[in-house]
């Protein structure tokens, strides 16, 4: 027992300290006042859009006396998260952690490295559970004023729930791990995964469409009982589930009592049949991933075509994308989302705007060549900008290796310019992307479209400098797995914090420019970022060797 | 030639890690940089390949300040950094056609100087395939392919012997010798003593960030013992500090 604690105590810390970013240096105390106010900022951020949206729920449901329904969904949708997070942090924890390697010849049972291993994937969920389950649960505790039973039996069911479903899906993925030749391409495996959420995340995205923005909330609060008879559906395949659910909204303490030892048992047998099957299972997957490298072999003949010479900006280019796109963590997580947020929001809101001429009578009253509607394309655009990881990413996916930069003979002002060129692209794309959408709900004139294509490119810019500059202040060049770099990654929230900030100044510009002429205005706010481009840029210039003194 | 002037670096203040370091590797020298772990030998060579920067002092790559010409500087020189595994995701013939392009090799000369290089090193069947799927030594054998490429007149070495096997070490080794024979510089770091004996033209004993001693095995055993191996002689030099 004493040595799963110091195992899960070792995994868990360095677990942790990937999501700081740390170069190896002694560590910096500003940049980790930085990093607190950060996930502060991010977990009030969260937390206040849970709130909002809980006491919209409780409230609605408080109102047709269903407000019980609300245990169910938000036990759901905890059940619900675990699961989808499971299938990352699972494969990442317990198959591609670098330290596996160093474990195995140490005196350690099997179920020891398991246990350890199993205890970070589900002390990390907790994470998730305070936001998706503790603010919303205790926010009704608050509202339908329970007593200090209901928030007993609260943290208790919250600290039972995500174990199973953890457990499960580490099984299956230890089976898969053992059987299939995945072991040998955790690549493929990242994909597949990947795909399977992605499909998950826009069925439930275009089910959730269905929502009438019109609807009373009457009409909301009876489609969440609704949804609360699937989860009763569900709860026949988690009892967990069940259990809990008649705990927290029992009023008789036999009731929870014997709710909650029936959870624990369950719970606990689960382990035991967990431990039991990760025995026979873990080691062999494990052993198979760590020493069978990818071995697919190809065409050993070079042809005459392959010995390249290319102007320097281009072959620099073309490696940045090469890395990318055979990348799947990269390609899904920094390149995708370019080409599939605007996609798929735009068929959405096709989706829900079914008869298009909903779009044409909104828009008849509003002159769709005004500024204020260019600055609503504009603000969509940088939306969508925030999807991006490209930049952010630059420097931190290199690894180790980024010091490579420093020490061939091209400046490093140029390498920055190329690093940020495959964000610009994107950028692009999104932008064409928008911009077709646009000119195919409303009429816009296709020089109003080109000088939005021109603003947007300005603005871009300054993103996909500025996230460069940030990734070499805060590079994470110590990582054993690309999942680190784009999801322990704090700094991957500012793309979304500068997409806001560009956001707020397009809004201000379009609110006290309203009446302006459209061209007049968009030239104002390219002159705007013009100006913020070419201070980045020179700042950037000025900088270059400076800033990249945290690679080394 | 790589001089070394009067260099300093600390990366925690009132700790040096490298301390008024001053050397001169010739022209036509293979010079053999020892010490022990953590003695400063990395830091050097991060401070010599502009890696790092210096604190005090200079340093030149032929004539060509790091610091204040780097891009000329770097022009001068091929680097082998201690670890190989970069680029993982390119075909090694990608990663050789990129070096050639950052290094200006003319389109008429980059068949031929890979197809040599790599025929050398016996990597050319496996230019095919991602670096991803070669093994610690292959990896090194590519990133040094990649260095010599352009034919730098000055080598800067991290550990290049680390997994080689014996029939690239001994290779490598010999192309050293045909460098330095040329009039040309190679600066390495090594754990391996019996490499630097046989090889080296000159060494230099770092410890704890301070230049112990500079010069060939013959004045290290006439300032020593006489009569030492080159192992005691490195022991006690070092634990003398």
């Amino acid at each position: 027992m004493r040595k799963i604690l110091t195992l899960t105590k070792i995994f868990l810390k360095s677990s942790l300290s990937n999501m700081n970013t740390k170069m190896g240096m002694p560590s910096n105390v500003k940049g980790k006042h930085l990093s607190k106010i950060l996930y502060t900022i991010l977990f009030l951020y969260l937390a206040g859009i849970i709130i909002i949206l809980s006491y919209g729920m409780i409230n609605g449901l408080k109102g047709i006396h269903q407000e019980t329904a609300f245990i169910g969904l938000i036990l759901f949708s905890i059940l619900g998260i675990t699961t989808v997070q499971s299938i990352f942090s699972s494969i990442n924890i317990l198959y591609f952690t670098k330290d596996s390697e160093y474990l195995l010849p140490l005196p350690l049972k099997p179920y020891q490295i398991i246990l350890a291993r199993t205890n970070v994937l589900i002390i990390l969920e907790y994470i998730i559970t305070i936001l998706v389950g503790l603010i919303p649960l205790t926010l009704y505790g608050i509202l339908t004023n329970m007593g200090i039973l209901y928030y007993i039996t609260m943290i208790i069911s919250l600290v039972l729930l995500p174990i199973l479903p953890i457990l499960l899906i580490s099984i299956i993925v230890m089976i898969i791990m053992s059987f299939a030749r995945l072991t040998k391409n955790k690549n493929k495996f990242q994909l597949i995964a990947t795909a399977l959420v992605l499909i998950i995340v826009i069925a439930l995205s275009l089910s959730l469409n269905n929502i009438d923005e019109n609807m009373t909330d009457e009409q909301m609060a009876q489609m969440l009982v609704q949804a609360n008879s699937m989860v009763k559906l569900i709860k026949g395949y988690f009892p967990t589930l069940a259990y809990l659910t008649t705990a927290l909204t029992s009023n008789t303490i036999s009731t929870i009592i014997l709710e909650l030892l029936k959870t624990t048992g369950l719970t606990i047998l689960g382990l035991i049949i967990y431990t039991l099957i990760a025995q026979k299972l873990y080691l062999k997957g494990l052993i198979g991933n760590l020493f069978s490298g990818e071995t697919k072999k190809t065409n050993i003949k070079i042809n005459q075509k392959q010995y390249k010479n290319s102007k320097l900006y281009k072959s620099y280019i073309s490696k940045e994308f090469k890395t990318l796109i055979r990348n799947p963590i990269f390609l899904i997580q920094c390149l995708l989302p370019a080409i599939l947020m605007p996609l798929l929001i735009i068929a959405l809101l096709v989706v829900q705007f079914k008869d298009m001429s909903d779009v044409t009578a909104l828009l008849e009253n509003v002159d769709a060549n005004s500024f204020v509607v260019s600055s609503v394309i504009l603000g969509i655009i940088q939306f969508f900008s925030m999807f991006i990881y490209v930049s952010i990413t630059a420097i931190s996916r290199d690894g180790k290796s980024a010091v490579f930069i420093k020490y061939i003979p091209v400046s490093l002002y140029k390498q920055y310019i190329y690093k940020s060129i495959p964000n610009i692209i994107m950028n692009i794309i999104t932008t064409i992307i928008t911009l077709i959408a646009v000119k195919l709900i409303i009429n816009l004139p296709i020089i109003t479209l080109i000088l939005l294509f021109i603003i947007s490119t300005i603005i871009n810019l300054v993103q996909s400098i500025l996230m460069i500059i940030i990734d070499l202040k805060r590079p994470k060049l110590e990582w054993d797995s690309e999942y680190a770099v784009v999801k322990q990654n704090l700094n991957l929230v500012f793309p979304v914090i500068l997409s806001m900030i560009n956001i707020m100044i397009i809004a201000i510009l379009g609110f006290l420019l309203n009446t302006i002429n459209v061209y007049i205005g968009l030239v104002i706010v390219g002159i705007i970022f013009g100006i913020i481009t070419y201070i980045i840029n020179r700042y950037l210039y000025k900088n270059q060797y400076n800033l990249a003194n945290k690679i080394i | 030639m790589i001089e070394i002037k009067n260099v300093s670096k600390s990366y925690v203040k009132g700790k040096k890690s490298v301390d008024n370091l001053t050397l001169e590797i010739n022209d036509g020298e293979i010079f053999g940089f020892l010490g022990p772990n953590g003695a400063g030998k990395t830091t050097t060579i991060r401070m010599i390949t502009g890696v790092l920067d210096v604190d005090e002092g200079e340093i030149l790559i032929d004539g060509k300040s790091i610091k204040k010409d780097p891009l000329e500087a770097k022009k001068n020189f091929g680097f082998v950094p201690d670890n190989p595994d970069m680029f993982l995701k390119l075909k090694g013939i990608e990663y050789l056609n990129f070096m050639a392009d950052i290094y200006d090799i003319p389109k008429n000369k980059i068949k031929e100087k890979i197809e040599k290089l790599t025929k050398k090193f016996e990597i050319y069947n496996e230019l095919n395939n991602q670096i991803q799927s070669y093994s610690h030594g292959m990896r090194q054998k590519i990133v040094i392919c990649g260095a010599l490429l352009s034919e730098p007149k000055n080598w800067i070495l991290d550990e290049p012997m680390t997994g080689l096997d014996p029939k690239s070490s001994f290779d490598l080794k010999e192309m050293m010798r045909e460098h330095s024979k040329s009039g040309k510089t190679v600066f390495f770091s090594t754990h391996v003593l019996e490499v630097a004996e046989k090889l080296c033209d000159r060494v230099g004993i770092i410890n704890k960030g301070k230049l112990v001693f500079v010069g060939t095995f013959e004045e290290m055993k006439q300032k020593f013992k006489e009569q030492a191996s080159l192992e005691e002689l490195f022991l006690e030099i070092t634990e003398q500090e």
